[in-house]
């Protein structure tokens, strides 16, 4: 049961040429096989990771690039305030000084025009009142005694009948 | 020896003179068509390789890596030079321990002439691989450490390492068919249906065990340290 004889090296031989016929036909494509797959899904793996990082990358450049946007349109912002508020208070000073000086020509026309009125006002009323009195007084008494009395009605009217106006 | 039924004969083998020499026909028989059919399967298996893997190219890649993982893990990089025997090692033990549950054949493992020869293929391997490694000085040098008494301890172990393997297949193997037919003939069907599963579980384990063992055997050649 136990009898050692020559199969013993037939075995090896035989062990040592399937060895070899599998070597040839199976492990070579095999090996093959799974080195093509290791570097199959290593490559995978390092395109992905390198596309995750451009992404990375990209996703902080845009984070970047808001932040800078934001910061600006704050700035322009804040000048257009400035600017509005600087606007505001130069139209307000020149609409003061143009109403003030619109105010002060007026007043000075208006000085103006009263004392032309005034005068041409003076000459009306005492031709006026000379024509009224020698209507009413049908007969002229002497030229002082016209004249006189005229002015005294005269002096008389600009303090009370005229309306108080300042001469 | 007992004769089984139907004219089979456990242990007991159809001799050939070639040469001079004797030779066990039904285990060479029974060696070559293992070895047809580990053959068959790898070209089936890698007929058309394929980058995703179908079919049987899965069945024997997983073997495959597996085995591969355990030459990594033990023998490092430069195990891989020896990962065609290693493979073929197990595919052949594992093909020809289960061939002798079908009916009619037998395993060529339960011959001692086919488990020793394997396992001296694997002790040369052992002490051809170490003194490349470590250089032949080196190598038999390490057989006389740590003091020269050790030689007898270290030598004792070194004709242990093929005793063991193969008989602990060749037992294994033998008596498993032994088995079978005893209890065949004793108590049919439930039982021996029982014992023909467990034995075909055997035959993995056993296929595993020899290879797993010549891996570290190898692996303790290619070691710089002890």
């Amino acid at each position: 049961m136990v009898d050692l004889n020559a199969t013993l090296i037939a075995q090896i031989i035989n062990f040592l040429i399937l060895v070899a016929i599998l070597t040839k036909v199976a492990y070579k494509p095999l090996m093959k096989a799974l080195a093509d797959r290791q570097a199959k899904i290593a490559d995978s793996l390092e395109t992905a990771e390198q596309e995750r990082q451009a992404a990375e990358k990209l996703r902080q450049e845009y984070l970047a690039q808001l932040a800078e946007a934001r910061t600006q349109a704050q700035v322009i912002v804040e000048k257009a305030a400035k600017l509005a508020e600087q606007t505001k208070e130069e139209i307000l000073k020149e609409a003061r000084e143009e109403s003030a000086r619109l105010l002060k020509v007026t007043q000075e026309e208006i000085a103006r025009e009263r004392e032309l009125a005034l005068a041409e006002l003076k000459g009306e009323v005492v031709t006026l009142a000379v024509a009224a009195a020698s209507k009413i007084v049908s007969q002229n008494m002497d030229d002082a005694a016209n004249a006189r009395i005229v002015e005294d009605f005269i002096t008389n009217l600009d303090g009370k009948k005229i309306g108080g106006l300042p001469c | 020896m007992g004769h089984g039924g139907g004219g089979h004969e456990i242990g007991a083998h159809k001799l050939a003179q070639f040469a001079g020499l004797t030779f066990n026909l039904d285990t060479l028989y029974m060696t070559w068509l293992t070895m047809a059919i580990v053959i068959f399967l790898a070209v089936i298996a890698t007929r058309r390789v394929e980058i995703v893997p179908r079919g049987w190219q899965n069945i024997l890649e997983m073997a495959v890596t597996a085995l591969l993982d355990q030459i990594d893990n033990n023998m490092g990089p430069k195990g891989r030079k020896l990962a065609p025997i290693i493979i073929t090692l197990f595919l052949f033990l594992l093909v020809g321990n289960e061939l002798g549950l079908v009916p009619g054949f037998t395993s060529p493992t339960n011959d001692i002439n086919t488990t020793l020869g394997l396992a001296l293929m694997i002790v040369v391997l052992v002490h051809v691989v170490g003194a490349i490694h470590r250089g032949p000085v080196r190598y038999f040098k390490h057989f006389f450490e740590p003091y020269i008494p050790f030689v007898i301890i270290n030598i004792v172990e070194e004709v242990a390492k093929p005793i063991t393997l193969s008989f602990r297949l060749f037992g294994n193997i033998l008596a498993g068919e032994i088995l079978l037919i005893i209890l065949g003939m004793l108590v049919p069907y439930v039982i021996p249906t029982a014992w023909l599963a467990f034995s075909v579980f055997v035959g993995v384990v056993q296929a595993f065990i020899f290879t797993i063992l010549s891996v570290s055997y190898l692996s303790n050649s290619l070691k710089d340290e002890h």
